[in-house]
């Protein structure tokens, strides 16, 4: 679908006459003259989409707040080292300091948020905490596009008896209680460990990509293209990865989008039961458990890692609807907007 | 009708199948010796062979499937569920314990969401880009982006933390169990324990389901006999309740069935946090303390939670839009 629509946009915007031929004008325009060439810029379908996703304001704004966390997430712990897990029994539930002395300029010390139960900086524990969070749901979305891409083009593509089988399979996993499977799988082959609650949340999760990917193909199959690729002999290994794949993309960008936020709910879940990533390390759940436990002497500490989890989820669901938006090529763009 | 049931049933078999084989594959590759508890000094080995061979961990995997999946659906055999590692106690009579205060919990945080919801959206719906609509729709996208766990911790802090101590504890709500001490069987204090973890449950499902009802309502309220009604001069209120709501109600009905096993699930959560004795957090006991045969029953119960959550939702879609037949 998306690459024959997008064949008819730029044919559409490179059928706009160029300045040398000066030809045809603006059909309809009554203003038009002979000399008066149309100026409408050639457009590829990608300048096309980041135009289209422009216009989607909340995914935008969602851009830099994902952007103001991973540079946090990413700058905090690396300037810190191991830092977040260092107790410091002077500073236990101190509230927030921030000491600069100005002559050698040194950070002598920096919590805005300020420290927890065992003295432990919050503000450099919850950029770690984000770190695993934001890990975890790109890591968990790579398994689950990758699943979800492998079933979907093998079922849409070979179609019959094979098609019915694996649609049978994404069945039973979609009837499979997610929540207790993931929980089993993490509490008995290994709590605390990142790697296997990245592929507990991907294995069951990638159905959506793969019905989402099935009902792509299925169309594809039947264009022109495909069948043009067919008649010459490529193989079908080839037809797949080359041809089909990349026409397919926008399903599953958009079903990526939404598992990351997916994902990042689940490990907070887990963490939060006390399943997934268990202190010293870091995560916005075990921070919110950790909260929890003490929320009548420092209630203020449950509303960080909150937080943040609600912007990655807000601004991934966002930027996922503006992508939807943009990539759907049936989607016009008004001229001066 | 009947025959249609008939048919998905048979069809929801092989599928319950699938997630037995799965769910058993689980608990046989995960790592540890289910017998690994018995290994002190002090038991001496010839016993736990004995225990192996008792519990039939030394026959081959098949086997030991088959003699566990055949006994499930023996509902009327208390023993069918095999017993509890922890405690001794027979599964399915742990579990049948925990069934009531489950239900309790789901059937009120689903009803609120409806009492709630259908309102709401529909006032979304009648008055589309209003500042109402807007509020309304702008709220439901930033709750149900909270976390179900979170709205519990959240709900639990301003609850039984802030509010006794702005009230200087005249209102203070329980922070756990289902009932206080001594009063079993109140419903007074029943409903008290009631409040908190209903409210977590519903307020993520109330902004779902009000987002479904504006647009369900929406589709309506642009249909040719929404139209015709008003042209031929029927009140308002007619209108609204007699030609819109009603159809405007028929997707909702499948939004219950459908949302069956996600309350199971979320319930898994807020029980927790709550403490609330229901199958949710008894699976988060049961898999902490890797009571095998607890979570067996208990994720299969899920699973046939789900499909009967569907099967659900496509029977009460038939029986409300007479425009299906089967």
């Amino acid at each position: 679908m998306t690459s024959d629509s997008d064949q008819t946009i730029r044919e559409r915007w490179v059928a706009s006459p160029s300045p040398a031929g000066g030809g045809t004008t603006r059909a309809g325009d009554p203003a038009s003259s002979v000399d008066e060439v149309d100026l409408t810029p050639v457009r590829t379908y990608w300048e096309l989409v980041r135009m289209r996703f422009r216009r989607h304001r909340p995914a935008v704004i969602s851009v830099f707040v994902l952007a103001i966390l991973v540079i946090y997430a990413v700058i905090v712990p690396l300037t810190t080292g191991e830092g977040y897990k260092d107790p410091n029994i002077r500073k236990v539930w101190d509230p927030a300091e921030i000491v600069i002395t100005f002559d050698p300029f040194t950070v002598e010390a920096f919590a805005p948020l300020g420290y927890d139960e065992i003295g432990q900086n919050v503000f450099v524990r919850l950029a770690k905490a984000t770190q695993t969070s934001l890990v975890i749901g790109v890591a968990a979305v790579l398994i689950i596009a990758g699943i979800g891409s492998f079933i979907g083009a093998i079922a849409g593509f070979l179609g019959g008896r094979v098609d019915n089988l694996l649609m049978r399979l994404v069945d039973i996993v979609l009837s499979l209680p997610v929540l207790f499977i993931i929980l089993m799988i993490v509490s008995f082959f290994g709590t605390g460990d990142v790697s296997v609650v990245i592929i507990a949340i991907g294995i069951t999760g990638w159905t959506l990509a793969a019905r989402l990917i099935r009902g792509e193909f299925l169309t594809l199959r039947e264009t022109d293209f495909v069948m043009a690729a067919r008649a010459l002999g490529v193989h079908s290994r080839r037809i797949i990865t080359r041809h089909m794949l990349p026409s397919a993309l926008s399903p599953l960008i958009v079903a990526s989008a939404l598992g990351v936020a997916d994902s990042v709910v689940a490990e907070a879940g887990l963490s939060f039961l006390g399943f997934g990533i268990s202190p010293p390390e870091a995560s916005l759940g075990n921070m919110l458990n950790n909260a929890q436990t003490y929320f009548i002497r420092a209630p203020i500490l449950i509303v960080w890692p909150g937080l943040v989890l609600i912007l990655i989820v807000l601004s991934v669901s966002f930027i996922g609807d503006g992508l939807r938006d943009a990539l759907d090529p049936r989607q016009k763009i008004e001229s001066g907007s | 009708m009947a025959t249609y049931i008939l048919r998905r049933t048979l069809q929801a078999i092989p599928i319950i199948i699938g997630i037995s084989v799965v769910v058993f594959a689980i608990v046989y590759l995960a790592p540890g010796d289910p017998t690994a508890r018995f290994r002190t000094p002090k038991v001496p080995p010839e016993q736990i062979e004995a225990l192996i061979r008792a519990y039939g961990l030394d026959r081959p995997v098949h086997e030991q499937y088959i003699s566990w999946a055949s006994t499930f659906f023996q509902v009327w055999n208390p023993d069918a569920w095999g017993y509890s590692f922890l405690s001794g106690d027979p599964v399915l009579e742990k579990v049948l314990y925990r069934v009531p205060p489950t239900l309790l919990l789901m059937g009120s945080a689903l009803l609120v969401t409806i009492v709630v919801a259908i309102p709401v959206g529909m006032l979304a719906a009648l008055r589309q880009y209003s500042l109402t609509d807007k509020v309304i729709t702008t709220l439901s996208t930033f709750t149900y982006a909270i976390p179900s766990f979170l709205v519990g911790a959240y709900a639990l802090y301003f609850g039984a933390v802030l509010l006794p101590e702005l009230t200087n504890g005249a209102i203070k709500f329980p922070s756990f169990g289902m009932e206080s001490l001594g009063s079993r069987g109140d419903p007074l204090d029943l409903l008290w324990h009631l409040i908190l973890p209903v409210l977590t449950l519903s307020v993520i499902s109330i902004a779902g389901w009000s987002r479904y009802m504006r647009s369900s309502m929406l589709d309506v309220l642009h249909q040719d006999y929404v139209r015709t009604a008003k042209a031929k001069g029927l009140p308002r209120r007619a209108v609204i309740y007699q030609h819109a709501l009603r159809n405007a109600l028929i997707p909702i009905v499948t939004l219950i069935g459908l949302s069956i096993p996600g309350l199971i699930a979320g319930a898994a959560i807020t029980e927790t946090i709550f403490t609330w004795p229901g199958l949710g957090s008894l699976f988060v006991e049961a898999v902490g303390t890797r009571d095998y045969p607890v979570v067996l029953a208990l994720t299969m119960v899920g699973g046939v939670a789900v499909i009967a959550g569907n099967l659900l939702a496509d029977i009460l879609y038939g029986l409300v839009d007479p425009r299906i037949r089967y």
